[in-house]
């Protein structure tokens, strides 16, 4: 079981929101004399200006205090545990017990006989907490005791059936450790401040750590320390105002009616999940299946996202969309939405990408939308999106952004994140019916990062390996490849920090990859992060490799993958190999390739 | 020492501060203009350093940091350049123009210690709006430099926030968009300009578009001050083959003086 957290300490209306957000357990509050001493009343008043989640339990510590004190803050700050951190006797304890409803919990300051003394409150208290006692502070003194003792103290609590937090010196560096010895609960403090003041990004990494549970992003927008909001200020109060519609929607039954409605009439979802048996038999090791977003309206994933922003943009009144578009998909997508929806649209796109992908230039006309052709910077997806964002900058009051992938300001990776996890949503519930388990492996491309954080995210609590493909272009060891997490640093492109390919100077550069899709010199800021955590695994695939997937599911299935979506599948090939017959993977094959007939015709030739 | 702060540009009115970017057409060049800049009148100069994404900015001045990178600038040979200027002769204070990520890629604090190294006296950066400035903003106080933010007409709710932040001086935006000339400007601006003021007693100046003689005025009666970017960054890209000459680069020093000379009159 997962330990119980606490965080302790709070002693502004800053630290309150931050632990309400973080969606901890238990949020304490010290009333007696100590550097984190708060009034009851400033209590009172942040959760009423602030009210914390149905699950979340307030704490309140007191050390040594009367009882009618601890009667008379405990109701007026609607307190669900007293925390009892002194020498409180167990008679006290009791009488304080008859007094109110909530729950009593007793410090236990370790020392050796540390257990002996829970005996004493058997029966009596609900729950402990084993704090470090120095000579001239009662506890948060940020001191860990000898935690190989851990294990008594917890036998013995759950012998009383209580809750037992481990407390002093718990740390983000060091709570992995403390994990080894499995506490039934975690108390934190000065382990997750920066200079007094907790510190959000402390708080979502304890919380990740903890309860294996994944919070990412803060309410700045932050991963970690990627992701926030790096936009000339004329944009931040539309960003500001795109938030709070965002959110709105999200708990807004009719909003997602009417977004699976079209999902699902208009898109063609849910998509299929298809077992590429062909191609595991030859290879002779683990099974692939194929998450068929291929399949859907427009060929590719881009409109889950494009259906749902574009019924956000007019429920916040906006009857102009613009979007950026590399290879033409997210243009059509967005172009398509226009029609479907009445809203008018602009698309913008690199000079070099329309003579590249001319069709999809003509699609986009056809459907409506007036394309604009960028002339500035290597005239790629990069200057579109510079471009789009100029134009936004001008238009901001009447114009919704329509982005593409999980990319961008707080909160459009969020956003795209939220809109395209129904393919991992799906994914899962399709996979178990068809296997009875969870795959052991997904793979998904990654250029600015849509597909794969739309396919992953609804795994990333799971016991499942997730692992990113980039485009290694003519290869890695080249300078025409964009791998931004294998060779990029950290930098600032399109109004969010994450990983960059750039020069030495922070001047960005021209990524290559033969997929127009993968073509980007960013990565979506939740990557970055996942990445740094651990959590998820990026590897990259060559031009060459991607066309030989392609050629082989051709072959053996029948079945065109985009070039984006072949690097997923040239790296599962190479995976399965690897793994057993009795081993799945599943790869998101992300969209059709139709639209590259003309680029793969070019390479192969005659062949 | 931290000019912007000092209490002869506090305490002067119809401030006007012309942006050029460093290394266009070279640095060299750019340290002429400067000084000559300073004969004009200017009570500051705003200190461009090219970028190869700057979003916030009109085709104008997306040119010139084509032209000054083709020529290898970047941010620390700029504020190299202010510091070979100071050597020349130049007092105004300086503020340093540039996007954040060439801030990131040098350190935060490697380039905050390079101004006063330099003796530049502030930084301006367009893409870092006040919820991700903390970091910069301590280092700004550590070594004695102001960070210059930038209010707009849709700040809306933010204004106050961001005029209490303040100092040196706030730039206000006149207009939404990118930088580049603009024939009219809304007429919020009056009320928006005031509103900003009831919250700090910081010289607010106005730029984004200003490029004629009348705007200049209209702008000085109602702020503290006007910014000139790309009017003047034009200009001088419609010279950089005299300015590269050393027989004509005197007679176009000067008309780029006489040009700033015309406006402020």
């Amino acid at each position: 079981m997962k330990p119980s957290l606490k965080f302790c300490g709070n002693r502004s209306y800053d630290d309150y929101y931050k632990a309400v957000d973080s969606g901890v357990d238990y949020i304490g509050f010290i009333f007696a004399q100590s550097k984190r001493q708060v009034h009851p009343n400033e209590v009172k008043q942040w959760i009423e200006q602030y009210p914390y989640k149905r699950n979340q339990r307030l704490v309140g510590v007191f050390v040594n205090e009367s009882i009618e004190k601890m009667i008379e803050i405990a109701h007026d700050c609607k307190l669900h545990v007293i925390q009892c951190h002194g020498i409180e006797s167990p008679k006290i304890l009791k009488e304080l017990k008859n007094e109110v409803d909530c729950l009593v919990f007793k410090t236990i300051h370790h020392h050796a006989k540390g257990v002996d003394l829970m005996l004493q409150y058997d029966d009596i208290a609900d729950g402990y907490v084993v704090d470090t006692k120095t000579e001239d502070s009662w506890g948060g003194t940020g001191i860990r005791f000898d935690w190989d003792t851990i294990p008594l103290y917890s036998q013995e609590a759950t012998r009383q059936c209580v809750p037992c937090f481990i407390a002093g010196g718990v740390k983000v560096e060091n709570i992995e450790g403390l994990l080894n010895f499995h506490p039934l609960g975690i108390d934190v403090s000065s382990g997750i401040e920066t200079e007094e003041q907790k510190d959000e990004r402390k708080m979502m990494d304890m919380v990740m750590k903890v309860k294996n549970s994944y919070q990412a992003p803060d309410s700045l927008g932050r991963f970690g320390a990627f992701g926030g909001r790096y936009v000339p200020e004329t944009l931040m109060y539309a960003l500001e105002e795109l938030e709070k519609a965002f959110e709105a929607v999200m708990n807004d039954e009719s909003y997602f009616k009417e977004l699976h409605r079209e999902w699902e009439r208009y898109s063609g979802r849910p998509t299929p999940l298809t077992k590429a048996g062909r191609v595991s038999e030859s290879i002779g090791g683990a099974q692939i299946y194929l998450k068929r977003e291929d399949l859907n309206h427009t060929g590719a994933h881009k409109i889950n996202n494009a259906i749902a922003q574009a019924l956000l943009a007019k429920r916040m009144g906006k009857d102009q969309i613009i979007a950026e578009t590399g290879a033409g998909q997210h243009g059509v997508a967005a172009a398509t939405v226009a029609a479907r929806y009445g809203l008018s649209c602009k698309v913008f796109m690199g000079e070099e990408d329309m003579k590249r992908q001319e069709l999809n230039v003509f699609r986009m006309r056809l459907l409506g939308a007036e394309v604009i052709k960028v002339t500035s910077g290597g005239k790629t997806l990069k200057d579109a999106t510079n471009e789009a964002i100029r134009y936004w900058v001008t238009n901001v009051n009447d114009t919704f952004y329509l982005i593409g992938s999980a990319v961008g300001p707080h909160p459009y990776p969020k956003m795209v994140r939220e809109f395209q996890s129904v393919i991992g949503r799906e994914s899962k519930n399709q996979f178990v019916e068809e296997t009875s388990k969870l795959p052991d492996e997904i793979i998904a491309c990654v250029g600015g990062g849509s597909n794969a954080i739309g396919m992953f995210y609804p795994f990333i609590e799971e016991n499942v390996r997730l692992t990113g493909i980039e485009a290694a272009g003519k290869g890695t060891e080249t300078t025409e490849h964009a791998a931004t997490l294998t060779k990029g640093v950290k930098g600032v492109l399109h109004g969010s920090l994450s990983y960059l390919l750039q020069d030495e100077s922070g001047n960005v550069i021209e990524p290559y990859s033969i997929s127009a899709g993968l073509d980007y010199p960013g990565i979506g800021p939740e990557h970055a992060y996942l990445r740094d955590l651990g959590r998820v695994t990026y590897e990259s695939i060559t031009d060459q490799e991607a066309l030989d997937a392609l050629q082989t599911l051709c072959q053996l299935e029948g079945i065109l993958p985009a070039i984006e979506s072949a690097h997923a599948l040239a790296f599962a090939f190479k995976r399965a190999k690897e793994l057993s017959t009795e081993d799945t993977i599943l790869v998101c094959l992300s969209g059709r390739g139709d639209k590259d007939v003309h680029t793969i015709q070019e390479v192969l030739g005659g062949e | 020492m931290n000019r912007l702060l000092s209490n002869e540009f506090k305490n002067k009115s119809n401030r006007f501060v012309p942006y050029i970017m460093a290394g266009d057409p070279s640095i060299d060049v750019t340290i002429d203009i400067a000084l000559a800049l300073e004969d004009a009148g200017v009570d500051a100069i705003e200190w461009g350093v090219p970028f190869s994404d700057p979003l916030a900015d009109g085709p104008v001045i997306q040119a010139a940091g084509e032209r000054a990178r083709d020529k290898g600038m970047n941010i620390i040979k700029a504020i190299d350049g202010v510091k070979e200027a100071r050597r020349r002769g130049l007092t105004v204070p300086v503020i340093l123009f540039t996007y954040i990520n060439p801030v990131l890629a040098y350190g935060e604090e490697v380039i905050i210690s390079k101004l006063k190294e330099a003796q530049i006296d502030g930084i301006l950066i367009p893409d870092l709006p006040i919820e991700e400035s903390e970091s910069i903003q301590r280092l700004c106080k550590q070594y004695d430099k102001s960070l210059i933010y930038l209010i707009t007409l849709s700040s809306k709710s933010r204004m106050e926030k961001i005029a209490r932040e303040g100092e040196g001086f706030l730039y206000f935006v006149s207009s939404l968009g990118v930088t580049g000339s603009r024939e009219s400007f809304s007429k919020q601006i009056d009320q928006s300009i005031n509103d900003v003021k009831s919250y700090t007693d910081v010289p607010v100046l106005v730029g984004f578009g200003i490029s004629k003689r009348e705007h200049v005025k209209y702008f000085h009666s109602i702020s503290d001050g006007v910014i000139v970017g790309s009017a003047l960054v034009n200009f001088i890209g419609e010279k950089k083959g005299a300015l590269l000459d050393s027989s004509q680069k005197e007679i176009a020093i000067n008309e780029i003086k006489g040009f700033v000379v015309e406006l402020i009159s």
